[in-house]
């Protein structure tokens, strides 16, 4: 009797507990690393090396997704990210390349240009009352026009066009070697860093900081938080500031890793993002979620591409398993008893 | 009443200052009718998202602006067929000159091109083809053979046998499908093995990614054959990153001046071909056609290849590889 009493807390206890959405996260990651395991290519998915690399191509997804979960949890979306990281990387490698600016001085002001267009749909989608998915549509043409125009179509590369119309070449400069370097005895990239660190600003916005309690209630009911005094229109458009200065950030990682600014970079990289957060447990609808969530939401969307890159899986099938593996992470999270 | 009165006012005050600025100008028109060039040539480029293309439209600039007797207007059509379609009409009814049209695609700009050749205005197509005949001259490179000749050169190379990883370019394209096949044609007979394929879209960030991929797999890899300059650049970043670039050659196509022509005097490719725009061509043969003169209704670009012999001076054509 007694024993089957306490056979009976237990499952309740482990109901209630596979209920949580971190435990349904990691739990979808499990599952993706646990296919890795079994299509290991040759042992190549047990080197410490390709878990590295992963985490190095996830980094710039996932600084995006760090600004997204704010934005997703007030129960809007910035569509405009992938077209901020375009512009800054573009404009950081103007700065530093081309113009020869001292790295702090190029990386403050990308950081303030990423600001910048963050607050302004902010403030678009607060004072007009304008869906946040049009106001950041807008953004998003908007940005990617004006990186086209900096840069004049063409990237901004180590390849400098000179007066009399030849091309001379210039060294990279040391910001872009650091950042696109690795630490610890070559065992993590310098990006994965910066990402660990955006998560852990947005861990301290979220869960320290009053501001983090005003982002969940705008989220949760945009009246009920007016009427009990939060102050909705900082917090909107802070939200939108925060997303684009993490955009500001990984176009500055952009730039380095490719060592030249792509005015085409971060095409499509908002549905990456966007699919990072979801996928992760973070409710489109706002009020719930959390940056932990979207952690574990880019280790499951990176270690999925990397298990079909290293198995060298055709683009066809890949694009239909990418698909189907993120409804059944999705639906996963949803089900609920 | 009063109210209306003080915009019709208003409306009228408009009006005059209005007709008042255009008679000022007259004589700057003047001398504006005297430079006015003899010809304007209308040019729809397909999609400025790609720099080959930004760099195709800038030779036809170029080409352009040592001659006054013509006017080139340029417009985009980001990469949409109903679009550039749409252009092409506007170009008609603007009665121009001459056409110049990369197509973004053979059968939706087939019946805007016919249209306009119907009508008289002489068309030039530019690297992408049309259905039918309906067209003055056609201008492109073969991408088939400029694959071939890598393949050829990767032989020569690595002496007949190797592992090697091919990055193509988007592989629903004919340009990625062409550059395949052609190689694939090239390294025919050889005892050279490709042991890694995978499509990086033509993008930089994609073919790091499967570069490494590649790399975590497999520990001898002699070679990278990428379909485009900036995917050779990125599996070489890759390569670095791992310190193993030394034991690796990288070749690319494409060798536009700012970005595979840089990388091979950097010592980071070994080679590149170069898939020629035709932008010059293009304004020459306008030329001729607005002079009068008859012009063959295809032509053929030839293509360099660029390698650290090479750099410093203009490259060398291809045909070496083929006798």
């Amino acid at each position: 009797m007694d024993k089957h009493k306490y056979s009976k807390k237990t499952i309740t206890k482990l109901k209630r507990l596979s209920s949580l959405p971190v435990v349904r996260a990691l739990a979808a990651l499990c599952f993706v690393v646990f296919i890795g395991m079994i299509f290991n290519a040759e042992g190549a998915f047990f080197k410490w090396d390709t878990h590295r690399d992963m985490l190095r191509h996830i980094s710039v997804f996932g600084i995006l997704a760090c600004g997204m979960t704010l934005v997703i949890i007030t129960a809007g979306i910035d569509l405009s990210v992938g077209s901020i990281l375009g512009l800054t990387a573009v404009l950081f490698s103007l700065f530093s390349i081309h113009l020869g600016w001292s790295p702090f001085f190029a990386i403050l002001v990308c950081l303030l240009a990423g600001l910048g267009c963050g607050l302004t749909s902010g403030f678009i989608i607060d004072r007009f009352k304008i869906q946040p998915f049009i106001a950041t549509l807008a953004m998003m043409v908007f940005a990617r026009g004006l990186a086209k125009w900096v840069s004049g179509g063409q990237k901004i590369s180590t390849a400098v066009l000179h007066p009399d119309g030849t091309y001379k070449y210039v060294e990279a400069p040391k910001v872009f070697n650091f950042i696109n370097s690795k630490i610890f005895n070559e065992n993590l990239a310098v990006v994965t860093l910066i990402f660990l660190g955006s998560i852990l600003i947005c861990w301290v916005i979220l869960s320290k900081l009053r501001w983090g309690r005003h982002i969940y209630a705008v989220g949760g009911n945009e009246e009920a938080s007016k009427l009990s005094g939060i102050p909705v229109t900082a917090t909107k458009l802070l939200v939108y500031g925060v997303s684009g200065f993490f955009c500001a950030i990984a176009g500055i990682c952009q730039a380095a890793q490719e060592i030249q600014g792509d005015p085409e970079a971060g095409m499509t990289y908002e549905l990456t993002a966007i699919a990072i957060v979801v996928i992760g447990g973070t409710n489109l609808m706002g009020g719930t979620g959390g940056i932990g969530l979207t952690f574990i939401g880019a280790m499951t969307i990176g270690y999925l591409e990397k298990i079909l890159s290293i198995n060298a899986v055709g683009e066809a099938s890949r694009l239909m398993l990418t698909g189907v593996i993120i409804v059944g992470a999705v639906l996963f999270q949803k089900y609920r008893k | 009443m009063y109210k209306y009165l003080n915009i019709f006012i208003i409306c009228l005050v408009l009006l005059v200052s209005c007709t008042g600025n255009k008679d000022v100008p007259q004589s700057k028109q003047e001398s504006r009718d005297a430079m006015k060039p003899n010809w304007i040539i209308g040019m729809s480029q397909c999609n400025l998202g790609e720099p080959w293309r930004v760099q195709m439209n800038r030779d036809i600039k170029n080409a352009a602006e040592e001659n006054p007797k013509i006017k080139v207007i340029f417009k985009d059509a980001q990469n949409d067929s109903l679009k550039q379609r749409a252009q092409i009409e506007e170009f008609i009814n603007a009665d121009v000159d001459l056409l110049i049209v990369s197509p973004k695609e053979a059968a939706p700009m087939t019946p805007p091109i016919s249209a306009a050749y119907d009508r008289g205005i002489p068309v030039i197509i530019l690297d992408r083809r049309i259905l039918g005949d309906k067209y003055t001259c056609f201008i492109g490179a073969d991408n088939k053979k400029i694959g071939k000749a890598a393949g050829l050169w990767v032989v020569e190379r690595l002496e007949g046998k190797g592992k090697i990883v091919e990055l193509k370019g988007l592989m629903t394209s004919t340009p990625g499908q062409d550059r395949h096949s052609g190689f694939r044609e090239g390294l025919s007979g050889s005892d050279i093995q490709v042991i890694f394929e995978a499509d990086m879209k033509w993008l930089e960030p994609e073919a790091r990614k499967e570069m490494e991929s590649a790399l975590a797999r497999f520990d001898q890899i002699d070679l990278v054959y990428a379909h485009n300059d900036p995917g050779a650049h990125g599996a070489y970043l890759a390569a670095k990153a791992v310190g193993r670039e030394k034991d690796i050659i990288f070749i690319g196509i494409d060798a536009l001046p700012h970005e595979g022509q840089i990388y091979v005097k950097q010592r980071i490719l070994e080679a590149s071909f170069e898939y020629p725009t035709g932008g010059k061509e293009a304004v020459q043969t306008a030329l001729a056609i607005l002079n009068g003169e008859k012009v063959k209704k295809e032509i053929t670009l030839p293509s360099r290849i660029f390698t650290e012999e090479n750099i410093d001076s203009v490259g060398e054509d291809i045909e070496q590889y083929f006798k």
